[in-house]
């Protein structure tokens, strides 16, 4: 119903005058800003064409996505970030492909970290990245390629794995660096049923071991439980199993000298109803073989472990048109001039080993980060 | 009843003895700090250090092992100017230890000791990444001037008092003791390097400003203008006919720093090349704070052709 233009301008008035009273009691240039947040906004831009799909989706630039971050300290007990996130509408954000238009804003993020717990305790409260894997927690311009892998992709959705909740954190005595999350979420995210009133949750055991001064190993196990998705309002339930080996190594030698990251993901779906035996892994290398410039190599395969032309249920919106067993193959080289920008050229070629379809996608993206954007995480 | 109050008598006595032993772990980010609280605070303190002094301290991988330190500290100190942006807030996040949290106690940032106006290069107008990364607060490699070392000994003197006031005196004297070692060395240094034939220098990265400023030198040039981007090939090819027409000029890099480039522009303005530890333990003679300015003397003496 539209609002008359009388009451919006009351509306207004209204709602500046608090403000109003916060300038006159604050300083002579207005209210202080010294504790405003961090923001920042992190765009990316995809030029893509596709050998064998005409589809206006997967030909011409679009933007790829956009990022804005808010961060800062709440007050002496807490520590707040609020990632907010608009990308291209896909099926699955509610719209069907063919009405999936413009582009959808949600939040990614939005959550505050407990500061003096005791114990070493760490808490989250609010919507956060899951820490399943290495790759599902990523946001898209953390992404080693253009696109998730067709693993992730498949089971836990090609954006951020991110639902609200809370999260707890407990950094494990042993003599290398471990340490426990366990999590209970309401159940947004996409492998689960978003209507079903049961709650979510996980927990993520991660092992690293520095084994020299430039190298670290990471072996990490995830676990994962909710309503599946697939069966929305049936009370199914999915258990997700993953583990992921990683080994990173950055010489010391050189400003920005040459570094190396290897990493293995696998995941194994176990849902309450359903046939087959789902599993995905990929694999990803990068190297930087320059102090501006990387290359990277990657393989995967999403599998929904069915007999021959049968049909996954849940997995016909996705992204790449999984039906059964896709492959993936790729390889980029990304030109990072500095810490804020990079421009990436790739290619990637999906192969279904069900339907024998295959398709080529040569991809350009740029990516730029403008403001206080925070570090992240190693 | 005896016996109770015999074992109160003991377990006060032991916990009041451990209290005493009881050290003060500090934790350093980078190996200069380090050496400075191991000279302030001697068999007071437990000191262990975030980057290796090897290592460029903008760019040091935030491993969660690192956190590990941070966790069980009881005092951080830190370079500050915005040096650690990129990786300490992480790992202080990820150590949740409410002792060395900012505003807490244990908490210190070592560029409080630097007065009104020590601060180099503070940017002036508009700042913005067309300029590089630069540092908004100033140019942060301050500990390259010694004189700034005897003043971070002094601030981690008090601070450590606060933290551990029995010993108090003790802190205060050593960091007393430093100034006088310092002071003593920084005569020599100084008369060495004005004995140099050659004073115009052209840096790799601008991090020698505190240096050439105690030394007196002249900087004719900077090869990575824009801080954190690889220099323009039309730049470095000005600076080449710079460093010509006011030659004879030394060319000085850090040993982390992209060598290689640094070299052709030494070659091509006929001038040596000095790769200098801008850390302790950058380089395996550079063993602490003063041995750093030895090695540094020491190089630039042979770069400008006087050395043994």
């Amino acid at each position: 119903m539209p609002i008359p233009v009388r009451t919006m301008i009351f509306l207004i008035i209204m709602s500046g005058l608090p403000a109003l009273a916060i300038a006159q009691s604050s300083t002579l240039t207005g209210a202080s800003r010294s504790m405003n947040p961090a923001i920042s906004v992190n765009g990316l831009i995809r030029g893509q064409a596709s050998r064998d799909n005409p589809t206006a989706d997967l030909n011409g630039f679009k933007l790829d996505g956009m990022e804005v971050q808010f961060t800062s300290v709440v007050d002496p007990f807490w520590k707040a970030n609020f990632n907010i996130g608009m990308h291209p509408a896909h099926s699955h954000d509610g719209e069907d492909d063919a009405h999936a238009e413009g582009m959808v804003v949600h939040v990614e993020e939005g959550y505050i970290d407990g500061q003096s717990l005791p114990g070493g305790l760490g808490l989250r409260i609010g919507k956060f990245a899951l820490p399943f894997g290495k790759h599902a927690p990523l946001h898209m311009h953390q992404f080693p390629f253009a696109d998730a892998p067709v693993a992730i992709a498949s089971f836990l959705g090609d954006h951020i794995l991110s639902d609200t909740g809370a999260m707890g954190t407990v950094t494990v005595p042993v003599p290398w660096y471990a340490d426990i999350r366990l999590y209970g979420v309401s159940g947004e995210a996409k492998p689960f049923d978003v209507h079903n009133k049961n709650l979510a949750g996980g927990g993520r055991l991660t092992n690293l071991w520095d084994v020299s001064e430039d190298a670290t190993v990471e072996l990490s196990g995830s676990y994962l439980h909710g309503p599946d998705a697939r069966h929305p309002g049936e009370s199914m339930k999915v258990d997700m199993y993953g583990a992921d080996l990683t080994w990173k190594w950055v010489s010391s030698a050189r400003t920005l000298g040459p570094a190396l990251h290897l990493t293995v993901e696998a995941l194994l779906p176990d849902y309450e109803e359903g046939e087959g035996d789902p599993w995905g892994w990929y694999a990803l290398a990068q190297y930087r073989f320059h102090r501006n410039w990387w290359a990277g190599g990657g393989v995967g395969q999403a599998d929904a472990g069915l007999d021959h032309h049968e049909e996954a249920p849940g997995h016909e919106d996705h992204d790449h048109g999984l039906e059964g067993d896709l492959r993936e193959y790729k390889v980029n080289i990304t030109f990072a001039p500095s810490e804020f920008s990079a421009l990436r050229a790739e290619m990637v070629y999906y192969q279904d080993k069900v339907t024998m379809e295959d398709d080529l996608r040569f991809i350009v993206q740029a990516n730029f980060t403008i403001g206080s954007h925070p570090a992240h995480l190693y | 009843m005896l016996n109770i109050a015999a074992l109160l008598v003991l377990i006060m006595t032991v916990t009041m003895s451990g209290q005493a032993l009881a050290k003060v772990k500090v934790v350093a980010t980078l190996a200069d700090l380090g050496w400075i609280a191991e000279q302030v605070g001697a068999e007071d303190v437990e000191v262990e250090f975030l980057c290796q002094g090897h290592r460029d301290p903008h760019f040091l991988p935030a491993k969660p092992s690192l956190t590990r330190k941070l966790k069980k500290a009881d005092l951080l100190v830190y370079n500050g100017l915005e040096l650690e942006i990129g990786w300490l807030p992480l790992l202080l996040d990820a150590a949740r230890n409410p002792r060395i949290r900012p505003g807490q106690q244990g908490e210190l940032n070592c560029s409080m000791a630097l007065g009104p106006g020590e601060i180099l290069e503070v940017p002036v107008g508009e700042v913005d990444r067309s300029q590089g990364d630069i540092h908004p607060l100033g140019n942060p490699h301050y500990l390259l001037d010694p004189r700034k070392g005897i003043a971070v000994g002094h601030l981690m003197a008090e601070r450590l008092a606060r933290i551990d006031p029995e010993a108090g005196d003790r802190y205060r004297n050593r960091a007393e003791n430093l100034a006088r070692e310092i002071e003593a060395r920084i005569e020599d240094w100084e008369a060495r390097v004005d004995s140099l034939a050659v004073k115009k220098v052209i840096v790799y990265h601008q991090q020698w400003e505190y240096l050439v400023d105690w030394l007196g030198l002249d900087v004719l040039g900077v090869i990575e203008n824009r801080p954190g981007i690889s220099p323009a090939p039309r730049h470095v090819e000005g600076l080449v006919e710079l460093g010509r027409q006011q030659g004879p000029v030394l060319v000085i890099a850090a040993t982390w720093d992209h060598v290689e480039a640094a070299n052709r522009v030494a070659e091509k303005t006929g001038s040596v090349l000095a790769v200098l530890p801008a850390s302790t333990l950058a380089m395996e003679e550079a063993t602490g704070y003063l041995a750093m300015f030895e090695v540094i003397c020491g190089k630039l003496e042979v770069a400008a052709g006087e050395g043994p």
